[in-house]
């Protein structure tokens, strides 16, 4: 019947998909753990002795990415802390307050959330180095909030866009002041819209590289750019790039898998809400 | 008495807007320091000549930069590559996402499977997509994929280090990153159809292509053009995976107008040309989003 | 195209993983009849709905529609129209379109297209509104829609899964008489599943009372409403619902709350158990009576219900008068005994009394 004939097509496509999708990360880990003899065999070898030698050596020693590491978390964190602190109550103006320039607010952060990342990273190269702030954790955490800044409004603006307002009635009727209504009735509503902020902004902010690349040096330099540290002119080390590549996405990784309910939340309400609806 | 009553939504309203006002402060400074500031900064610096390696020659351009850019034959060579570039990865993305949300739709057990497994590519950072594909994957005489097409019969190639097929190998990275986006969305758009719909078409006598024609795809336009946009913007941004994969080489043909700017600024080290260049680039994404936010508001 | 409109049902079941929905439905359904399929909610009835529209599969059992075996026909080639109960209108094609869609997808010429959407929309009055889409229409508007997408097809038969359940009370009554007069007109075999017994009793030709996936009773509006043939199809017809009170039946009499009540012809000589069921409406305020005492008195426009305590039972008494009655005052209740229902306690099954055979 056509029916068992279209699930079994379905599901090979589904197989060959899944394949496809997660092979990067399975060929970084069978790779990472080769010699550099197997990792140069060619034709590709699948069985193999594992090793820990490049994980030596892409964590200890004098390419270690672990200093990288520390950058990361620290701007990643910092990032994210600043940005939730400044858009949920940003959010909250947006979304319920009448407020006389709500409109020409809402393009003005749509607007820039479309500015290319290469028109900005050019001025803060200029400004930076004028104030003396490459290559400083201030200086990067102030650039990343760009990119993380109004993506973080609109998305809490549509998670509080939901809410219904009967539940805030309720409390000024209960004579609650705004601020105590924000803290105790709207923020433990979205807290599901929190965490999907805060996955969003972690996950751009540790996967940033143009910024990264130009802005930082040799004192904070984020993992992303670590990775060059095992390509030079001369060869590539491709058994602790490999090592490197998968520790430095190691956390991404769990937090995407963990938290993916969240993310595929995240990624369908802003689009089903629309880019920008002001 | 009345007096005293209207006196209090008076001051209700403006307490409020204080309030909002309060609330709103701080994200708008970051904002306004942290983008509009720089903006006015790159617009200012792209009206001078500025090169770090030979500082003698700067000085005040006017609109010299702009006039020398539509006479660049490089520049309107990126600007060619593009369109290429954001066209054929947010086709390809959509027609595959949404392939796949169909082919997924009605089965549960892939569909969980497939979600997580989606979730891989789009949360690793595109400069490490685009170092693994660079070595792991394409570098011939090693990479798993050129092995694998060597295996059919069809041959190694230089896939990084060949003009064209370095462009085609760009839009192949960015679309398997991105794809599960689409994917995703389009998964979750489906899923969220009344099923009643479909049954009433059934009765209707409307087969699967009609189904899909009439019902589906109508239904649907408001997430593809969602997707297409938020891609669109996405793909007229793309660097680190093109960086990291050919660095815009070979020669130029994999460099986008993104990238011709960075190299202008950063490698030749002429400021002045490449903050015209990213202004030009920043209109033209304007200009795109408007065109499409345009068409939103028709469909 | 569509044919008289008989349809049979054999032996049909139906599974949900263990749980049966269906546990083997015999129906027969005959042309041009107003067909209602009542029950409760999961007793069984949209299933059925579902499975003659060839929505659902069955388990066993066959499905014929004009003596054809449709049992494993897709739905598109049964000819049949569906109204659901959420009418599942195309929420981005206007009221024309959604109404003609069906003649759409079989080809049918534009100017006929155009010429039958205008009679189907006429005859439901909503022919001003066909620019409109279903999102700026009232729930009423959409319900005609709905059923103006059905009726264009002409097709064999009607099939409406609670139409009026997202109407409000006024709305739902208007609606009522308006189906009724389109079964009338159009003539086309209609099976129409409601919960609510009002609307079964007032629109159907016969009906089928559906408990827990099957068929208890078969008949017409008056044959279940005055011969329920069990306890569970007492309990669900009525408004208020039939007073179900134990009693004793033994030798030709009946024993209720300490009072005996000659039964001739009911029942051996061995004493059993049984249930006394009696409508409200058959309840009369009489001097002489059984005692019972108001709990609360219910005044409608048009009469009153008392709620009443007969010894250890409550049961509800209509009676037409308006009299507001304070609780705890004392009454006597009367009445025929041949309006008494009695069913077997244990199998909850009816019994015959001869009383019946004379009576109402």
């Amino acid at each position: 019947m056509t029916r068992g004939v279209g699930r079994a097509v379905g599901l090979a496509v589904a197989g060959l998909v899944l394949l496809v999708w997660s092979f990067p990360v399975l060929w970084g880990l069978v790779t990472s753990l080769k010699t550099e003899r197997d990792v140069l065999a060619y034709p590709p070898s699948v069985v193999f002795t594992p090793t820990l030698d490049n994980y030596r050596s892409a964590l200890v020693g004098r390419q270690s990415i672990l200093p990288n590491l520390w950058a990361s978390t620290m701007v990643a964190t910092a990032t994210t802390a600043v940005t939730v602190l400044l858009a949920v109550p940003a959010a909250y103006a947006f979304a319920r307050l009448r407020m006389r320039a709500r409109k020409a607010l809402g393009l003005y952060t749509l607007f820039t959330q479309m500015v290319p990342p290469v028109g900005l990273v050019i001025p803060y190269f200029l400004i930076l180095n004028r104030l003396g702030w490459l290559d400083t954790y201030g200086g990067l955490i102030l650039v990343y909030l760009t990119a993380s800044l109004p993506f973080a409004i609109w998305l809490m603006v549509s998670y509080m866009e939901d809410l219904p307002l009967e539940m805030e009635e309720a409390a000024f009727l209960d004579r609650a002041s705004r601020l105590r209504t924000l803290w105790h009735v709207i923020l433990p509503q979205v807290r599901g819209g929190i965490a999907v902020t805060v996955i969003f902004v972690f996950l751009n902010a540790w996967n940033e590289f143009l910024f990264a690349v130009v802005l930082s040096g040799r004192e904070v330099r984020p993992v992303t750019v670590a990775m060059y540290n095992f390509i030079s002119v001369e060869q590539t080390l491709w058994g602790p790039l490999a090592a490197a590549a998968m520790v430095a996405m190691l956390p991404v990784i769990v937090l995407g898998v963990a938290g993916q309910r969240h993310i595929v939340k995240g990624l369908t309400v802003g689009a089903v809400k629309g880019g920008g609806r002001r | 008495m009345r007096g005293v009553a209207r006196k209090r939504v008076v001051d209700a309203t403006s307490q409020e807007r204080r309030f909002a006002a309060l609330l709103v402060a701080p994200s708008l400074a970051v904002l306004l320091l942290t983008t509009t500031a720089p903006l006015l900064y790159l617009v200012w610096n792209s009206l001078y000549r500025i090169n770090l390696s030979m500082p003698f020659l700067d000085g005040f351009a006017g609109l010299d930069n702009y006039a020398a850019m539509l006479g660049d034959a490089r520049f309107w060579h990126s600007l060619q590559l593009t369109g290429i570039y954001t066209v054929s990865t947010v086709v390809l993305q959509v027609v595959i996402g949404l392939a796949l949300a169909l082919l997924v739709i009605r089965i549960p057990a892939g569909q969980g499977l497939l979600r997580i497994v989606a979730i891989l590519p789009i949360v690793l950072a595109p400069v490490v997509v685009g170092l693994f594909w660079r070595t792991l994957v394409l570098t011939p005489q090693f990479g798993i994929l050129d092995f694998a097409i060597r295996s059919l019969g069809l041959g190694s190639h230089n896939w990084l280090g060949s003009p064209g097929l370095a462009l085609a190998s760009v839009i192949l990275i960015h679309t398997w990153q991105w794809t599960p986006f689409a994917f995703l969305v389009f998964l979750a758009s489906l899923a969220s159809l009344p099923p009643d719909l479909y049954e009433a078409a059934r009765i209707d006598r409307a087969g699967p292509l009609r189904q899909f024609r009439y019902i589906t795809l109508p239904l649907l336009r408001p997430a593809i053009v969602i997707v297409v946009i938020m891609r669109a913007m996405v793909a007229l941004s793309a660097f680190a995976a093109i960086y990291a994969a050919t660095g815009g080489g070979p020669g130029t043909a994999t460099e986008i107008l993104n990238l011709y700017a960075y190299r202008t600024s950063f490698t030749e080290l002429s400021f002045g040309y490449g903050s015209a260049l990213a202004v030009a680039l920043l209109l033209i994404t304007l200009a795109v989003s408007v065109g499409l936010f345009r068409i939103r508001r028709v469909t | 195209m569509s044919g008289p409109g008989r349809v049979t049902l054999r032996g049909v079941v139906k599974r949900h993983g263990a749980v049966a929905a269906l546990k083997g439905v015999n129906l027969d359904i005959r042309p041009g009849e107003f067909f209602a399929l009542l029950g409760p909610s999961g007793s069984g009835k949209t299933t059925t709905l579902r499975i003659i529209a060839g929505l659902e599969t069955v388990d066993e059992g066959s499905v014929h529609i004009d003596g054809a075996d449709v049992t494993r026909l897709p739905p598109g080639d049964r000819d049949v129209a569906m109204v659901f109960q959420s009418y599942a209108l195309y929420p981005h094609m206007t009221v024309f379109d959604n109404i003609a869609f069906p003649l759409r997808m079989v080809g049918t010429p534009k100017a006929e297209i155009a010429a039958r959407v205008a009679e189907a929309a006429g005859r439901l009055q909503i022919g001003h509104l066909v620019d409109r889409r279903p999102g700026q229409l009232s729930g009423g508007q959409q319900q005609r829609t709905a059923l103006a997408r059905a009726i264009v097809r002409r097709p064999t038969l009607f099939l409406l899964d609670e139409p009026l359940s997202n109407l409000d009370a006024r709305l739902r009554l208007d609606t009522r008489v308006e189906i009724k007069t389109l079964h009338q007109t159009l003539g086309v075999t209609t099976i129409y599943v409601t919960h609510d017994q009002e609307e079964a009793m007032t629109l159907a030709d016969r009906m089928a009372v559906f408990v827990d996936g099957e068929i208890v009773q078969v008949g017409t509006p008056e044959e279940v409403f005055d011969r329920p043939n069990s306890v569970k199809v007492a309990a669900f017809l009525g408004n208020p619902p039939m007073n179900l009170v134990r009693g004793m039946l033994a030798g030709g009499r009946l024993v209720l709350e300490g009072h005996a009540i000659p039964m001739p012809g009911a029942g051996g000589n061995e004493p059993r158990e049984v249930t006394v069921g009696i409508r409200p409406g058959d309840l009369r305020l009489e001097r002489g009576g059984i005692p019972a005492t108001v709990y609360l008195s219910e005044v409608l426009g048009e009469g009153t219900i008392l709620n009443l305590r007969l010894g250890e039972s409550l049961v509800k008494a209509r009676i037409p008068a308006k009299r507001r009655m304070a609780t705890g005052a004392p009454v006597e209740i009367g009445f025929d005994p041949a309006c008494l229902h009695l069913f077997d306690r244990t199998s909850g099954l009816r019994i015959a009394t001869a009383l019946e055979k004379t009576g109402a």
